[in-house]
């Protein structure tokens, strides 16, 4: 319980949790766009290299990292089976009128590949290796140009910051009421549709309030620390950039031109596949 | 000149006056001071004012009229606000409300932050501050996997890491157990002690009051008394009807002075081993009388019929990267029909888990469950049970949700399906028991946490159960709030109820249980009546539960005494019991 992947860091030392948040985010969006581009098998063959590579950089346990693709499993099932049975080309194996290509069994194992390593890279690189607050102050510095729009940056990374903090209390907190007005008599799970919602009230309205009062406690809290917004404050993971998180950046720029650059240039191993322009 | 930290002169607070509403005047014409280095305590009911004067203390609050002075700078002045909050850090009652960081490490360098400290100095002042609280070894972990009582030797470090001269702990012990509570109060006293950091004690629990150099008796708003605790508790009737408590030991002490007409010296019987030392003495010279014995509750009737009958039940619930975690293992227990059982155990001894199984929020997988005859392995048989089983959990006001109280508390008969003129009476006969007719047409969230406490209950009695149970029913409640809620329990069982109360409050357990169940890791450490749980200072030290006082003080001196009935309850009774005694004759 309250066990969400959200704000899951693993402690440790590597080189990846000492590269700077900002880098990392960024990074983190140039491998979303490069993987989402690829349409080589050899390319994403290097990319899964690149990928493994991170993950024993990281010094974080194989199973942990790979514990973050298991919400997306039935999605990349999903995808796969849809390629398998829909991809015209030719045909390895026929039961019926279900037909199962070389074509298809390529690029249900590109889909599957590109949207784990989605997933292994983005969850590698900012929820297991970062903390949320780093997020946070990454977030903040990274929009802090939006300022001269009057966007309140501070304030939007704080509250993103607090959010993270108190969704397991929360969570708690939901499964205690909900338990503690099933003792009242509360049935959640029979009735109609609209029963049903109706039971929410008396769980969403004690959550509701105990928010606010913990919203309170917390902005006096806050008070009691000097808190005055951004005003003089020092920004902890703001921290001067390294060669290491230049070069870092430097790498994950390449791999994305590259990404780019080779579905202009190499040619096309699987004939349909390039057409293949959609996520799955 | 600065030998005072903090300094009231003349200060009035009200609630409200801002909003054009009927104010609500909580501090009255209050002056004092606090002396730097020293540490006070500010004692008072519920809703005395206790918290909004320490609020003031550090401008989290402004006075209406009147100053507030911290080292020389007025709390009202801009300028200097940041400057007293930083010389006077804050600890607040409720542990998962003030950790604002996402990890240790993060919450405690939030304050050095804001001071605009350098990140190295910042990092510096963090792992100061943890080693000085002992959580360095925590330093990188989420607050939710922290213990309560880690979180608010946190929330110390996270002030500690702003080099405060002054730290105001508002009730900070408040919602712990009594094993952190006394980690909490040692690694105060060590920071005092250590560092000469001032400490200013917001609190209802007597014990933590008497090792303070001053303290203040706060009531409707303003100072009733004050003096070292010495001369505070030496006024019992004063500090009784202010609604609080005496410690046990200091009671016996003036009980055997007061029968034997011996004086005594109120600054030796402050402590706890002063007070066995002072009896002692008056023992030796003081004639003995017959044998008299502790009045001891009647053995429960032990002919009536079970009503709940646990057998060879075990839990385990599994846990992120790692084995599954025993809740329970293989716990047997009866309990019989308006018996009231008392079930005790440290944090995590399965109080929790093994209550849930007793209504059916968890289902019974290895082991039995047998309540008013139903097996609770099965579903159907959890949805017949529910209305019969009224479970509490601890803070109970925080289920509340309905517009109005009488809504709330009909909230359980109307789920029942009972008729509208049946359901007003139910609730007319539940809020009767617990003295809230007067509040039922009320909001329930504007009401006090006592009020509310009790709205909740009556929630929970509406149903008109056969079996209440209730975790930590007096949690939070002044001492004679904690007494009141108990006595109208005990009518509760009067009328035929049975009762479960879990608690690490043997005092009150001792007190009013027929029989406690003592966990401790899961399983079942032993299960008797009160005299017998108690019997043995060693079980009860192994299961991490407290001996209540009034035991203990005659156990410190039972070596020197033989017939000394040491199980007592209450502090007449010890009273009575050691007048009676006759001393051992010297060894040879």
């Amino acid at each position: 319980m309250g066990k969400s992947m959200l704000g899951r860091s693993v402690p440790g030392n590597s080189i990846l949790h000492r590269t700077d948040a900002r880098i990392k985010f960024i990074a983190a969006i140039l491998m979303m766009v490069a993987t989402l581009s690829i349409r080589d098998v050899r390319v994403m063959a290097l990319f899964l290299v690149w990928t493994i590579l991170l993950m024993a950089v990281s010094r974080i346990r194989p199973g942990i990292i790979l514990r973050s693709v298991r919400p997306i499993v039935v999605i990349i099932l999903f995808a796969v089976i849809l390629h398998l049975l829909t991809v015209e080309g030719r045909v390895l194996v026929q039961i019926g009128s279900l037909k199962i290509t070389e074509e298809g069994l390529l690029s249900g194992l590109m889909t599957a590949l590109r949207l784990s390593l989605m997933i292994i890279n983005t969850s590698l690189l900012l929820t297991l290796t970062t903390t949320p607050l780093a997020v946070a102050d990454a977030l903040e510095s990274l929009l802090s140009p939006l300022r001269y729009l009057k966007f309140p940056v501070h304030e939007f990374a704080m509250m993103m910051s607090i959010a993270l903090r108190f969704v397991p209390t929360l969570m708690d907190e939901a499964v205690k009421i909900m338990k503690a007005q099933s003792s009242r008599g509360a049935n959640y799970d029979t009735g109609g549709l609209l029963k049903r919602a109706g039971g929410l009230v008396s769980i969403l309205v004690p959550l509701f309030v105990s928010s606010f009062r913990r919203a309170d406690d917390l902005a006096v809290a806050m008070d009691a620390r000097c808190y005055r917004g951004e005003q003089g404050r020092t920004r902890l993971y703001a921290a001067k950039l390294t060669m290491a998180d230049v070069m870092f950046l430097a790498v994950a720029v390449l791999l994305l031109v590259f990404a780019l650059v080779s579905r202009q240039l190499l040619p096309s191993l699987g004939g349909l596949l390039g057409s293949t322009l959609s996520v799955f | 000149m600065c030998d005072t930290v903090i300094e009231f002169q003349n200060v009035s607070f009200s609630y409200g006056a801002m909003q054009g509403q009927r104010p609500i005047e909580a501090v009255r014409q209050l002056s004092f001071s606090i002396e730097k280095g020293s540490y006070v305590a500010l004692i008072g009911r519920n809703g005395s004012g206790k918290s909004t004067i320490a609020r003031l203390m550090n401008g989290l609050l402004l006075p209406d009229q009147g100053l507030v002075m911290v080292d020389g700078r007025l709390t009202a002045d801009d300028d200097s606000i940041y400057e007293i909050r930083r010389q006077c850090g804050m600890v607040f009652q409720n542990p998962d409300n003030q950790i604002i960081g996402t990890t240790v490490k993060d919450d405690v360098a939030f304050g050095p932050s804001n001071l605009g400290l350098p990140a190295e100095e910042i990092m510096r002042r963090v792992d100061e501050s943890l080693a000085m609280t002992g959580l360095l070894d925590l330093k990188e972990r989420p607050p939710h996997e922290l213990s309560g009582g880690q979180k608010q030797k946190l929330a110390i470090a996270s002030v500690l890491a702003m080099r405060p001269g002054c730290i105001i702990l508002d009730e900070a012990t408040a919602m712990l157990d009594p094993v952190a509570r006394r980690d909490v109060m040692a690694l105060i006293g060590e920071l005092r002690k250590q560092h000469g950091i001032t400490m200013v004690q917001i609190t209802h629990h007597m014990e933590e009051a008497l090792t303070a150099d001053y303290v203040h008796v706060i009531s409707d708003g303003g100072i009733a008394f004050s003096g070292t605790p010495a001369d505070v508790f030496d006024q019992v009737y004063r500090v009784k009807s202010e609604g609080l408590s005496v410690p046990a030991h200091l009671e016996i002490a003036r009980l055997i002075s007061e029968r034997a007409g011996v004086g005594y010296d109120r600054e030796e019987i402050i402590s706890f081993e002063g007070a066995v030392r002072f009896v002692n003495r008056v023992m030796e010279n003081h004639l003995t009388g017959h044998i008299n014995e502790c009045v001891v509750k009647p053995r429960f009737d032990e002919s009536r019929p079970a009503v709940v009958e646990v057998t060879d039940l075990s839990y385990s619930y599994p846990a992120a990267g790692g084995p599954p975690i025993e809740a329970l293992r293989s716990v047997s227990m009866t309990v019989r029909q308006g018996e009231i059982l008392g079930i005790a155990g440290h944090t995590g001894s399965g109080k929790s888990t093994l209550i849930q199984h007793l209504n059916g929020l968890i289902p019974a997988h290895k082991g039995h469950v047998i309540v008013l005859g139903h097996d609770l392995s099965e579903k159907k048989e959890i949805r017949q049970i529910r209305p019969q089983v009224g479970l509490l959990f601890q803070y109970p006001e925080d289920q509340l949700f309905e517009e109005t109280v009488a809504l709330d508390i009909a909230f359980a008969p109307k789920q029942q399906k009972r008729s509208p003129e049946e359901v007003e009476r139910a609730v007319l006969r539940a809020a009767g028991r617990l003295g809230i007719e007067s509040i039922l047409d009320r909001s329930p969230f504007e009401l006090s946490g006592g009020q509310r406490r009790r709205v909740a209950i009556a929630g929970v009695l509406a149903a008109e159960p056969a079996i209440v149970i209730l975790d930590e029913p007096a949690a939070g409640l002044d001492p004679a709030g904690r007494d009141d809620l108990f006595k109208d329990l005990l009518t509760l069982s009067a009328e035929g109820a049975t009762l479960i109360i879990v608690s690490h409050d043997m005092e009150m357990m001792t007190r009013y249980a027929d029989r406690i169940l003592v966990l401790k890791g899961g399983g079942v450490a032993g299960i008797g009546t009160p005299s017998e749980i108690i019997a043995s200072a060693q079980f009860l030290d192994q299961a991490h539960l407290d001996m209540p006082a009034p035991k203990r003080f005659l156990d410190a001196l039972a070596d020197e005494y033989k017939d000394l009935d040491t199980s007592c309850f209450n502090v007449g009774d010890a009273a009575t019991a050691l007048l009676s005694a006759k001393r051992r004759a010297p060894h040879g």
